[in-house]
């Protein structure tokens, strides 16, 4: 597929998109080279790799990495490949170890990919192998932001605040509410939808929408209720009673550089209806010092939705942060992290852990509703005519804006498809664009024509 | 015959390794009040046996391949060993841990 045809099929200006986009097997090769070979990925958090020698086994789109810590404290990003037969390394999905040795023939590495040891190294190679040259492959560009741990295969990226731009001060909204930063608690959950991974980055960048109806009877059912758990506070308990949205105070999307995130406007520090009550009442304690860090908006945003291009999403209020991997053109591997304050007291982060699963995990109300979404509309896509039709994307088309309130970048209101336009520009500016240059000089360029519309 | 300092006692915790640079290079021990002195360089690869893992039936598996090793006697017990690791003379005099080594030189 040429230029002109990757092209053709998104219209951000007319808010159209082409469903080949999710289901076509060459697109698909591509974006593993221009999309996830490019951009910067999120790996693991700084707390689950604390000491010299821990490791986090991960992926950067289909590519298997570990992330390890270094005993200089530094974090290595490598190829979880051996250099000899290609077989994955480590099978671990964490842990801590002295060296990395190939399950075949026992090609060993010290933790920071260089070549140890081969077996039988003098008979079999006859001491020819120059061991120097065959260490693990590394990730040129590793950066941290806030704990998250980033990394990319292109050298000519620009770096990971740059690459952010607007969108730091939407995550510093998630990450930085209490001194000391935060930390993952609980291990990783992890499963595969049958869709493409699009479906739910550009969920989590653009869609309040589907919302009020799809989370219809999650909502119904995890309203606050003083009757439901004899034990501890009950399910929203001190929360106000409606959904952020119907609360009527209006909300803000925001597009920028293929990311976006939506919130709404509230005047209390609630979650959502769906955390129990310790979490809301930890909400409300923990208010002054995450306003005095935040600002007052930032602050109370305790819901809505947040993706970084490209497979990056995460939720405030119930805590969850996912990453799509993705796993051909029609399916992903979905990773969930739950992220707590590391300040917070050890019972919070336990309801916490709880909360987060009864929504958001794998057999989470509000997850089992998007998930049989996405698997759906993916399986339409197996039909011929199906695949020529063109998505709608124009919802508040023309109506972006930039504040004048401090909240930053291209906004429009809570429900409109601004970012999701943002999204799939980004994607087709990256799918076609030569270098980085060229690809933020597009994106600016589309902004730019958003805001004059 | 060199005698080798180790380091004090208190030092060495239960189920920790020293690696003494003599030569041939040899580690020391500690496991549950016992010490014990092996060639520090596994019988099979390149790997330094003080980085092995420790185990409560007083043996060590090498960190890079998984070959077993007693302590006491510093038997090749598994697989891809076949040759047992040197064993060496400890003493503790006045909680200071030494090793005697016989030079191959």
């Amino acid at each position: 597929m040429d230029d002109d045809q990757i092209r053709s099929l998104v219209d951000s200006r007319n808010g159209t998109v082409k469903p080949a986009i999710y289901s076509d097997a060459q697109l698909y090769e591509l974006e593993l080279e221009r999309v996830f070979g490019r951009t910067w990925l999120f790996l693991a958090h700084e707390s689950q790799i604390p000491k010299p020698g821990d490791f986090f086994n991960t992926f950067m789109g289909e590519d298997p990495v570990l992330v390890v810590r270094q005993k200089d404290g530094s974090v290595q990003v490598m190829m979880n490949q051996c250099r000899h037969r290609g077989m994955k390394l480590c099978h671990a999905d964490s842990g801590n170890t002295k060296a990395f040795t190939c399950p075949y023939h026992g090609w060993a590495y010290q933790v920071d990919g260089a070549l140890q040891s081969v077996p039988l190294e003098k008979e079999a190679y006859r001491g020819k192998l120059d061991k120097s040259k065959w260490g693990l492959i590394k990730a040129p560009r590793v950066e941290s932001y806030k704990g998250l741990i980033f990394a990319n295969w292109d050298e000519s990226a620009p770096d990971l605040v740059t690459y952010l731009g607007d969108m730091a001060w939407y995550l510093d909204g998630f990450l930085d509410r209490r001194e000391g930063g935060t930390e993952v608690v609980g291990g990783v959950h992890k499963w595969m939808i049958d869709c493409n991974w699009k479906f739910a980055a550009e969920q989590f960048c653009s869609d309040q929408y589907h919302a009020p109806y799809t989370h219809a009877s999650a909502i119904q059912v995890l309203a606050p209720t003083p009757q439901n758990k004899p034990d501890g506070s009950p399910l929203g308990d001190g929360q106000t009673e409606r959904p952020a949205w119907a609360n009527g105070l209006g909300g803000v999307q925001f597009a920028g550089k293929g990311h976006g995130s939506a919130f709404f406007f509230t005047e209390n520090a609630d979650a959502n209806v769906w955390v129990g009550g310790e979490v809301s009442a930890y909400f409300r304690e923990t208010y002054p010092e995450a306003e005095a860090r935040l600002g007052k908006v930032r602050a109370l945003r305790l819901a809505g939705h947040n993706t970084m291009f490209p497979t990056l999403s995460w939720l405030n209020g119930t805590q969850t942060l996912r990453v799509w991997h993705p796993r051909g053109p029609g399916r992903i591997e979905v990773w969930v992290f739950c992220i707590a304050d590391k300040a917070a007291p050890p019972e919070v982060k336990e309801a916490l852990k709880k909360s987060h699963a009864r929504a958001f995990g794998p057999a989470g109300f509000l997850e089992q509703d998007d998930s049989e979404n996405w698997i759906e509309v993916q399986k339409v896509l197996r039909g011929h005519k199906a695949r020529q039709t063109d998505f709608c994307m124009q919802m508040g088309l023309g109506f972006e804006e930039r504040r004048e309130d401090g909240i930053p970048g291209i906004t429009n209101g809570t429900f409109a498809e601004t970012a999701a336009r943002g999204f799939y520009q980004r994607w087709v500016d990256l799918m076609t664009g030569k270098s980085w240059n060229e690809i933020e000089a597009a994106g600016a360029a589309w902004e730019q024509e958003v805001i004059d519309a | 015959m060199t005698k080798f300092h180790v380091c004090a006692a208190a030092d060495l915790p239960s189920g920790e390794a020293k690696r003494i640079e003599s030569e041939p290079a040899v580690s020391v021990f500690h496991v549950g009040g016992e010490y014990f002195a092996l060639a520090d360089l596994c019988t099979h690869g390149d790997a330094s046996m003080a980085d092995g893992y420790i185990e409560d039936d007083c043996t060590v598996e090498c960190p890079l391949h998984a070959a077993r090793f007693c302590l006491r006697t510093g038997k090749a017990l598994s697989q891809p060993a076949y040759i047992d690791l040197a064993t060496y003379p400890v003493s503790i005099e006045d909680g200071e841990i030494y090793v005697t080594v016989e030079s191959a030189a």
